[in-house]
């Protein structure tokens, strides 16, 4: 598998593309190294979703150390909110302001210009196929848990 | 209309300087001091007020029906109101957010679960709480409270003064509670302060006590029992090392030491099984007691995906933060975790079993 390639993970209809060129954490967000750090964003998966985010906010600030799962802040789209959570330990050195003033770019180029993030880490991560796999154990429980909601 | 039944509308004060919420609270309080169905008052941030504030003192010697108007959810209002005393049935408002939507269906009669301990000793009469936050136009609440004087019922009932904090308190309890700054032994607090405006014995309809003179009180941070939720399982009690909580002679669960609890930490709330501990200020809708089933405004939470912890790893977290603020040692999840992950009995394997499975293969 190259670098340039993809992975597919098919949401019913919908393919979510998974580069192979970077590392993915369980928790839907890709990392991509830039110089000394790690650049975050959302996964096609996470955005599929999303749909169409409306409101982006970070309740830390830059520099922080932040541990695995902490709360790190919210995004509310045209279908969910929720919370967002550091995917490890680590530091989390600068926010992407262009995004956070305006998130559209997470629809239209969450790969590329819609990054959310940079990260300092040490810790493991995974790569396009592990990510995959991830996904294929975990979309009957994620349709059932969106299905539960909408239900309630 | 001379004989009819006056109702009292109190309007609760948004701590702080917001000059949005001081306009809307001005000119609700202008409109209904013109109206004769209507007694109106003043009193500061429910959440804030001690048990012997004027505001309160006031709001225990209302009798009949009464309209709160607050920043506060109605369910947090409600309970702060019937921990201080201050007790009634929960009056229904047909008022909705803003943002709801039109399908949402008025609301059902407040009922006690099946297994909730309930509140003791609550009068037939009715509190109905409204949530300032819902509209930005007063108009809207006072058409609202219009509809609720025209249905009000005209009983009133006398309301001992001593009939409060949900129970029946011991004697040190009661101290405590009275001077909540008093060490636990210490001598006993002055009597409480006269009632706003200078109020009448109790049992007379007193004078409506617009705009107190008090300083703003400070702001208080502690957890509120929804004894319409409360089963009484103790789960709160374990968890808590603060010791916010106690029981009353009838062993049953209560605030007890409410200066005891450690600011913006919401632990005990999170762990509760029936959502029954309300932090009134915290951010959280569900936690600041959000009628969370009935959300029309319905989004998906996705939070889960994206790796939230779970209630009790937060609430470990939290209370861990405040246990090393303290100097003393964090204890993670070895203490006061919920006795009813043991008891439950182990489900048929599922996805999320092999998924877990496979992340934990993957050491991620």
């Amino acid at each position: 598998m190259s670098e340039s390639e993809s992975l597919v993970f098919m949401m019913g209809q919908f393919p979510a593309r998974i580069p192979a060129d970077r590392r993915y954490s369980s928790s839907h967000l890709w990392l991509q190294p830039v110089g000394d750090v790690w650049r975050v964003g959302f996964t096609a998966y996470s955005v599929r979703l999303l749909q169409d985010v409306y409101f982006l906010n970070w309740n830390v600030d830059p520099e922080t150390v932040v541990r695995a799962k902490q709360e790190i802040g919210e995004i509310e789209s045209s279908k969910a909110v929720s919370s967002l959570y550091a995917p490890c330990e680590g530091r989390l050195v600068r926010f992407n302001e262009k995004v956070a003033s305006d998130p559209t770019a997470i629809n239209t180029d969450n790969y590329e210009t819609g990054w959310l993030y940079e990260l300092e880490t040490q810790a493991p991560l995974l790569d396009a196929r592990e990510y995959l796999a991830v996904l294929e154990a975990g979309w009957e429980q994620t349709q059932r848990m969106i299905k539960g909601q909408m239900n309630e | 209309m001379a004989g009819q039944k006056k109702i009292t509308v109190v309007i609760s004060q948004a701590p702080g300087r917001n000059p949005a919420k001081r306009e809307l609270e001005e000119e609700l309080a202008a409109a209904l001091l013109v109206e004769n169905e209507v007694d109106v008052s003043l009193v500061p941030h429910l959440n804030d007020l001690t048990a012997d504030h004027s505001g309160l003192l006031y709001l225990r010697r209302v009798p009949g029906d009464v309209v709160i108007l607050s920043w506060l959810y109605p369910r947090a209002a409600r309970w702060i109101l019937d921990r201080n005393g201050v007790k009634g049935q929960m009056g229904i408002s047909l008022l909705k957010s803003a943002e709801a939507g039109d399908d949402e269906g008025i609301p059902a009669e407040e009922e006690a679960r099946p297994n909730a301990i309930g509140a003791l000793e609550v009068p037939k009469r009715k509190l109905y709480c409204l949530d300032l936050r819902d509209q930005s136009e007063p108009r809207v609440y006072l058409d609202e409270i219009r509809r609720i004087a025209r249905e009000a019922s005209v009983q009133t009932v006398g309301l001992d003064l001593m009939q409060w904090i949900g129970g029946s308190p011991q004697p040190a309890q009661l101290q405590r509670y009275l001077n909540p700054f008093l060490p636990v032994n210490g001598a006993p607090g002055p009597s409480a302060a006269p009632a706003a405006g200078g109020a009448s014995d109790a049992g007379e309809v007193p004078p409506p006590a617009v705009a107190t003179t008090d300083e703003p009180p400070k702001r208080r941070w502690y957890p509120i029992i929804d004894y319409s939720r409360c089963t009484n399982c103790m789960e709160c009690i374990d968890f808590c090392l603060f010791g916010v909580y106690g029981v009353d002679t009838l062993d049953r669960i209560l605030v007890e030491q409410q200066d005891n609890c450690k600011k913006g930490c919401p632990a005990c709330s999170r762990v509760c099984p029936e959502n029954a501990i309300i932090f009134p200020e915290h951010k959280t809708p569900a936690i600041a007691g959000a009628e969370v089933e009935r959300d029309a405004n319905f989004k998906i939470d996705l939070s889960k995906l994206f790796g939230a912890p779970s209630a009790l790893e937060i609430a470990a977290q939290e209370r861990d933060t405040e246990l090393v603020r303290d100097g003393r040692d964090a204890v993670g999840m070895s203490v006061g975790v919920p006795k009813r992950q043991e008891s439950k009995p182990a489900g048929p394997r599922d996805a999320l079993d092999d998924l877990m499975d496979d992340l934990d293969k993957l050491s991620v």
